[in-house]
């Protein structure tokens, strides 16, 4: 029983966490329809700038965050005014291509700055565990996943209550009856990019918290937020955490009880299952589909 | 050369309206479609070709060994750039996973060699059979998705795929690979060398070139592109979409499935990361892209021109070179998204260099 309840454990607490490298990307999905390939690499980005951070200055991963987030947000809204901005109305596969070049730009990028060593940010409290009758967890692990659940909730609640989030969400719905309505398109996309590259790169701060990471790691995420947000339906945050948690037990359950191989069969046999039928997500509808005008 | 008149890849509500002339494309006789008449230039087109042709066929006693295996990679990925036209150019579906044919025919070669003990041509056949069967079974129900769905259904194919050649060592070796024997007593094929897999892969990319010539003159190419530019419209005038989209789907996946075929023999060790790899789709689809993708020549374009270019970049700047490739890919895209066969014929037309037309016609 205890390598069962060990596993689940694991499993939630890596699922909260993959669920905001995904939410972004879900968002990015949702509003603009753009498949961001990139996003495991800006995700990763921010895990060498948070590692570098605790290395040179000693900050701590989540206090670093402090930095982390508005700069990453930066780079987020920089990469969409100047350059995904360029090819939004194109066919899809463009931005694929375009999004694909960056990903390499990224990751040969930060191979070529930090080598392709597996790095890890090193705290005091990262051996320490916490004993919950026979089940471990490391303390590294529940910041992980605390910090993971209050930023999709702060995203949430970003999107629902404020006005830039319901400029969000009507740009999602209709591009043009946004822009009759006054709103600055360019600008709403490129804060919605960036919101997602801040919170992927909060994710990559933990990541880097609780395991190992190397720039090659990049395209894994990639995929695993496709999954996420395939499994939660785009464009919707509570779907991705649902999605993301979904994930992490079939990770972690497919790793106890079958070859530790097979778990990525397994992740993608779940999303093309999806795909076929249902297409929406098991929560909700996308906001693309929705749309009135494409 | 043909299709110009055509431009897959539109969004598919912009095809309805900021091109009504081509919203009903299935209402025209179908013989009339493509360019029939023969002009100076096609002439050109035609001689060049043969000229070139007759170059490659001499390559074994013009060029070095080295420069004999770049062809060789050339002519690859051309052929796969080219087999990916006939589902993503012509027919607008984005497939994110066609490598998974490459990687099915490789192992289809690889593991009837050296298990089964067969000689490459009968292995060769089976794999391509195989090819087509596969893009049938997955094409049955993904093609039933569209756009980003398609593209990630795909890709989620290829790789769990990949993960299952992984997983059955017994017969594909699982991770450490697998070996086809080409030398020695247990060798059912002598090994053709440089030279013969040169005129292997040329081989094959005349087929491909041929194969998609005559699709795109033909009454199924002219299908394809109805698809593509609305299905809805195309099902309406009595085009059974479905069967189309399969048979799209098959060609593309037999003509992939030769290519790791052939691959796989050049090789003789092969292992699932390579040939499964998300990087040779992507690959396909970018020399497409690039090239111009619905069009004859574009594929072979771009595949030609970006495999010299890795090439060179990989042999010249060893430790940036996908650096600079992930660079060029996303100027291209942004100031070539129609291909670089459009963009040439345009500034042809026009008498002057449309460079910023394309970033007009998708920026926000």
């Amino acid at each position: 029983m205890t390598p069962f309840l060990q596993a689940t454990v694991y499993g939630l607490l890596q699922g909260g966490l993959l669920a905001l490298v995904a939410v972004g990307f879900s968002l990015v999905w949702g509003v603009m329809n753009v498949v961001n390939l990139a996003h495991g690499a800006l995700a990763i980005t921010g895990a060498y700038f948070s590692w570098q951070l605790h290395e040179s200055l000693g900050l701590d991963p989540v206090l670093s965050l402090v930095v982390v987030l508005p700069v990453m947000f930066m780079v987020g809204y920089v990469i969409q005014r100047g350059l995904i901005n360029l090819v939004v109305n194109a066919p899809i596969w463009m931005t694929l291509l375009l999004t694909f070049g960056l990903e390499a730009l990224i990751v040969n990028g930060l191979l070529l700055a930090f080598t392709g060593d597996f790095r890890s940010t090193r705290t005091g409290y990262s051996t320490n565990t916490l004993a919950l009758g026979g089940v471990r967890i490391p303390y590294a692990r529940l910041i992980a996943f605390g910090l993971s659940l209050l930023l999709t909730v702060a995203l949430v609640l970003f999107i629902r209550n404020t006005k830039m989030g319901l400029a969000i969400r009507a740009t999602g719905m209709d591009r043009t009856a946004a822009r009759l309505m006054g709103m600055n398109v360019r600008h709403v996309y490129a804060v919605t990019f960036g919101t997602a590259t801040a919170l992927a790169a909060a994710a990559g701060s933990m990541i880097g918290l609780v395991g190992t990471f190397t720039p090659v790691v990049a395209g894994g995420y990639t995929l695993q937020s496709f999954v996420i947000a395939v499994l939660g339906g785009l464009g919707n945050m509570w779907g991705a955490l649902a999605g993301g948690l979904v994930l992490g037990l079939a990770t972690a359950w497919g790793a106890l009880y079958l070859s530790g191989t097979l778990v990525n069969a397994i992740a993608f046999g779940i999303l093309v299952l999806v795909l076929i039928v249902r297409p929406s997500g098991l929560l909700g509808k996308p906001y693309y589909e929705a749309r009135a005008e494409a | 050369m043909a299709a110009t008149s055509a431009r897959p890849g539109m969004p598919e509500s912009e095809s309805e309206s900021a091109h009504p002339e081509l919203g009903a494309p299935t209402t025209g006789p179908p013989k009339a479609a493509p360019a029939g008449r023969t002009t100076a230039s096609q002439l050109a087109g035609w001689a060049l070709v043969l000229g070139l042709l007759v170059i490659c066929l001499l390559a074994p006693k013009l060029f070095i060994p080295s420069f004999l295996r770049t062809l060789s990679a050339v002519f690859m990925f051309a052929t796969l750039a080219q087999a990916w036209n006939i589902i993503g150019g012509f027919t607008g579906y984005p497939s994110f996973g066609n490598v998974v044919f490459f990687g099915l025919g490789g192992y289809t070669i690889a593991v009837l060699m050296a298990r089964s003990h067969w000689s490459f041509w009968p292995a060769l056949v089976v794999a391509v059979v195989l090819g087509a069967a596969y893009a049938m079974l997955i094409g049955i129900p993904t093609l039933r998705l569209k756009g980003h769905y398609f593209a990630i259904a795909t890709l989620g194919v290829a790789e769990g795929t990949r993960e299952i050649v992984l997983n059955v060592p017994k017969v594909t070796g699982g991770g450490a690979g697998i070996t086809v024997p080409a030398v020695g007593p247990s060798a059912t094929t002598s090994y053709p060398g440089n030279t013969g897999f040169l005129y292997y892969f040329l081989a094959l990319l005349v087929v491909a070139m041929l194969a998609v010539y005559a699709i795109a003159r033909s009454r199924f190419g002219f299908a394809l592109r109805a698809i593509n530019q609305d299905e809805d419209a195309a099902a309406a005038a009595g085009i059974n979409t479905t069967r189309m989209k399969i048979a799209a789907f098959m060609v593309s996946g037999a003509i992939t499935a030769a290519a790791g075929s052939i691959y796989a023999f050049q090789q003789v060790s092969i292992y699932p990361d390579r040939l499964f790899s998300v990087d040779i789709t992507v690959l396909m689809v970018i020399m497409a892209v690039i090239g111009g993708s619905g069009t004859v020549i574009g594929p072979l374009v771009g595949g030609v021109g970006l495999q010299f270019l890795s090439e060179y970049l990989r042999q010249n700047f060893t430790d940036y070179h996908t650096f600079i490739f992930g660079a060029i890919i996303i100027v291209a895209v942004v100031l070539l998204p129609e291909g670089a066969v459009r963009f040439a014929s345009e500034t042809v037309r026009q008498r002057r260099l449309p460079i910023m037309d394309n970033l007009r016609r998708y920026r926000l």
